[in-house]
């Protein structure tokens, strides 16, 4: 164990923080602190031109293969990226599905030519992505998808017709990847693919919803006929469901450390204000915001742990990976508590018409998502009993 | 970086986990219970045989000169088992002391610790009563601002019963001349070092409290039947079950993290402490509480081995600084000025 960084790292940092300082000005200074969830719809435009500014500087996928177009950095580095790009303030990523998910699970399981067709894009940071998972009838029970793709011998393509919903940035993308069913017999787990479709075609139709915030960041969308090339599935049909659990734990590797960055950015908001107003001074307020930091601190050791030495396939660390969504999401919706109980009577009182939330205000309402998307809490205690804790599985209901 | 055990720190983990298992079990303990001394002196010789009463104490002295991140893993596994012996008080506390106030004390004491041959304990006066008075031949007693160390003849002591029947607890009157050994600064800083490495030793047990609950109830709800079903196959019971793993996961890190901070001698490492205290102390008494539910009135028996390892957590929870003092230390250094937080941070 060694809790510290090399010299090697800390010039690593020197670089990381000044060219963020250097480039962080201008046309950007506006975006500072903006964006991420619960504040996407902010400067999405701006925000794009940022990721390619991004990418001239070489800071987009730093944790890539360098064979892929990425910048090879070590664990370490990639920590300390993180967080320096979260100490200047730098906005949140319109292309983090796109580097932190599709990305890499083309690396993973992609071929040679899926590779070449759609990594650069991701890296260049011209080219958005979004999840196409969850359906109306596929929430908890993701497995339960019923879109469905089938492939036209005739014109030599993927045929992709049904409905997602709570897609994520979809109106700002020009990807999706979505599980669908190849096999139309099939149930569950079996017969589902996982396809990779450009959101630039007729048979594709994006609806805003509009969230209690007031505002949009995720959608539906329809498809109807909607198309991809025969070689735009990963893996072979049936696959897909292999395929989309792939991903779902490179979600919770070292993406995890640019979310506790934002944590911290809002923690950091939140002792501010308590020292402005006075709140500070309470001690119940004050023993609140030291759990909160005692626990976002975890979060951080955590993602360390789980991603330092060769450990990763050790069971003990696979347990930890269960247990980070349900861990976070609750944090965060506390965070979002507090953050209301430290402004006390302001917290009501809106920035303006129509609707402008301060970003507090935002948070607290945002995080009310957080303990249901990517699998509700109670889902996430259920797969930690039965599969971190080995408890008895509960019986299945049949698929209809 | 990197936040990792090394091989052979994880492979005295399990052997002594093996040990410990297999010698410690709750049936022992409970004989341990109908005893007056609550100690068994065959068992604490086999501790020194294996080197264990001795890991902390200097390789010049007899002992295995090992660290506090060297002795983390193996005082989870003390408490996994509820060892009543104060084997994580000797490592952690009263050899470290003795190891620092050196001379004829450290010189004469070290090697009959690290060979089974006497006990050693310190007493804080936060602690109110100080543990294993009864079979220690040296006590360093805090008396104010002071450090004695009193002999077993120069004390007198009243034995208080504890809520956990394994611990042995005694407030002590120190009747003789005894000499003071240290005073002012260097008295200072011995105690706030005792403190917090008691801190950790309470927080690595309950590590492993957490874990022998949720183990011994994994096996009780996936036995017990009801509604023709496992009961651990509901989810109201899994949910239970599941907030507590969480948490014990989640309290891993900051203990080890606190270990390394005392090992190396970090500045902040007080910090590091009352944040592993705090947690790993929750997690134990979540553990407690939602295991006991899981047990529904089995749990509330005599004869059911559960209370066995929650009345530890309990007692440990509300022992070398409550969980009040804790976060004090905790929110102090965040409001401090200057206070180093945030990003770049991690490990200030």
């Amino acid at each position: 164990m060694k809790l510290s960084f090399s010299p090697e790292d800390e010039l690593f940092r020197e670089e990381v923080a000044t060219w963020l300082q250097d480039n962080l000005t201008g046309e950007f200074e506006k975006l500072k602190y903006r964006g991420g969830p619960g504040d996407e719809h902010m400067f999405p435009d701006e925000r794009k031109v940022w990721e390619q500014k991004l990418a001239e500087g070489g800071w987009t996928c730093v944790g890539w293969p360098r064979e892929y177009g990425g910048r090879g950095c070590s664990i370490e580095q990639q920590v300390i990226f993180f967080e320096e790009y979260a100490r200047a303030g730098a906005p949140g990523r319109v292309g983090h599905i796109g580097e932190g998910l599709a990305g890499p699970t083309i690396i993973a399981f992609g071929t040679a030519e899926q590779k070449k067709k759609y990594l650069p894009g991701i890296v260049a940071g011209t080219e958005l992505w979004c999840q196409g998972y969850s359906e109306p009838g596929a929430g908890s029970d993701l497995a339960n998808v019923k879109t469905k793709a089938r492939f036209d011998e005739s014109r030599g393509k993927w045929l992709i017709n049904g409905q997602k919903v709570w897609t994520s940035l979809a109106h700002e993308s020009d990807f999706c990847f979505v599980i669908a069913r190849t096999d139309p017999e099939s149930v569950a787990h079996k017969g589902l693919g996982f396809f990779l479709i450009g959101m630039d075609q007729p048979g594709i139709e994006v609806r805003p919803i509009e969230q209690i915030t007031g505002t949009s960041e995720f959608n539906e969308v329809f498809f109807d006929e909607a198309y991809c090339d025969a070689d735009d599935i990963v893996g072979a049909p049936g696959d897909g469901w292999k395929v989309a659990m792939g991903l779902l734990g490179f979600e919770r590797g070292v993406s995890t450390l640019g979310q506790q960055m934002q944590f911290q950015n809002e923690l950091d908001e939140v002792v501010r204000q308590a020292r402005s107003n006075g709140a500070a001074g309470d001690p119940v307020i004050r023993q609140r915001i030291a759990r909160a930091h005692a626990e976002l601190k975890i979060m951080r050791y955590n993602s360390m742990r789980m991603l330092s030495g060769q450990s990763a396939s050790d069971g003990a660390l696979q347990k930890e990976a269960l247990i980070y969504k349900l861990f976070w999401a609750t944090w965060h919706r506390s965070l979002g508590e507090l953050a209301m109980d430290v402004l006390g009577p302001e917290c009501e009182i809106l920035e303006g018409a129509p609707y402008a939330l301060s970003r507090l205000q935002s948070m607290y309402l945002f995080v009310r998502s957080d303990t249901i998307y990517g699998g509700t809490n109670q889902i996430q205690r259920n797969i930690i009993a039965e599969r971190g804790l080995g408890m008895p599985r509960e019986p299945k209901g049949t698929a209809k | 970086m990197d936040f990792t055990f090394t091989e052979d720190q994880l492979l005295f983990q399990e052997s002594v986990r093996d040990f410990l298992v297999n010698e410690v079990t709750p049936e022992r303990i409970r004989a341990g219970w109908e005893t007056d001394s609550g100690r068994d002196p065959a068992l604490w010789q086999q501790l020194a045989e294996l080197g264990l009463t001795g890991i902390t104490v200097p390789e010049a002295h007899g002992g295995l000169g090992m660290t506090a991140l060297d002795f983390v893993l193996l005082a989870q596994e003390c408490g996994y088992v509820a060892l009543p012996e104060p084997l994580v008080h000797t490592a952690l506390v009263a050899v470290p002391m003795l190891t620092e106030l050196g001379g004829e004390l450290a010189a004469h004491w070290l090697p009959q610790i690290a060979a089974g041959e006497a006990t050693v304990v310190v007493g804080l006066e936060r602690n109110l009563v100080v543990e294993d008075a009864h079979i220690a031949d040296l006590l360093l007693l805090q008396r104010g601002d002071e450090l004695v160390a009193a002999t077993a003849e120069q004390v007198v002591l009243q034995h208080s019963e504890s809520i956990d029947p394994s611990r042995k607890l005694y407030t002590v009157e120190v009747a003789a001349a005894a000499p003071t050994v240290a005073s002012g600064s260097q008295s200072a800083a011995l105690l706030s070092a005792a403190q917090d490495r008691g801190a950790l030793g309470c927080a690595a047990q309950a590590l492993g409290l957490a874990q022998r609950m949720i183990d011994l109830t994994v096996q009780y709800t996936s036995e017990r039947q009801q509604f023709g079903k496992p009961i651990g196959s509901f989810q109201a019971v899994k949910h239970h079950m599941a907030n507590i793993a969480v948490r014990l996961e989640y309290a891993k890190a900051p203990t080890h993290r606190a270990a390394y901070a005392l090992a190396v001698g970090q500045e902040r490492a007080a910090q590091a402490v009352s944040h592993a205290k705090l947690v790993a102390c929750e997690a134990a008494n979540l553990a407690a509480k939602n295991c006991h539910q899981a047990h529904g009135a089995m749990g509330y028996t005599w004869e059911v081995d559960l209370h066995i390892f929650m009345k530890k957590a309990w007692a440990l929870a509300n022992t070398w600084g409550d969980a009040g003092f804790h976060k004090s230390r905790v929110a102090e250094s965040i409001f401090a000025p200057g206070a180093a937080l945030g990003a770049g941070a991690t490990f200030a």
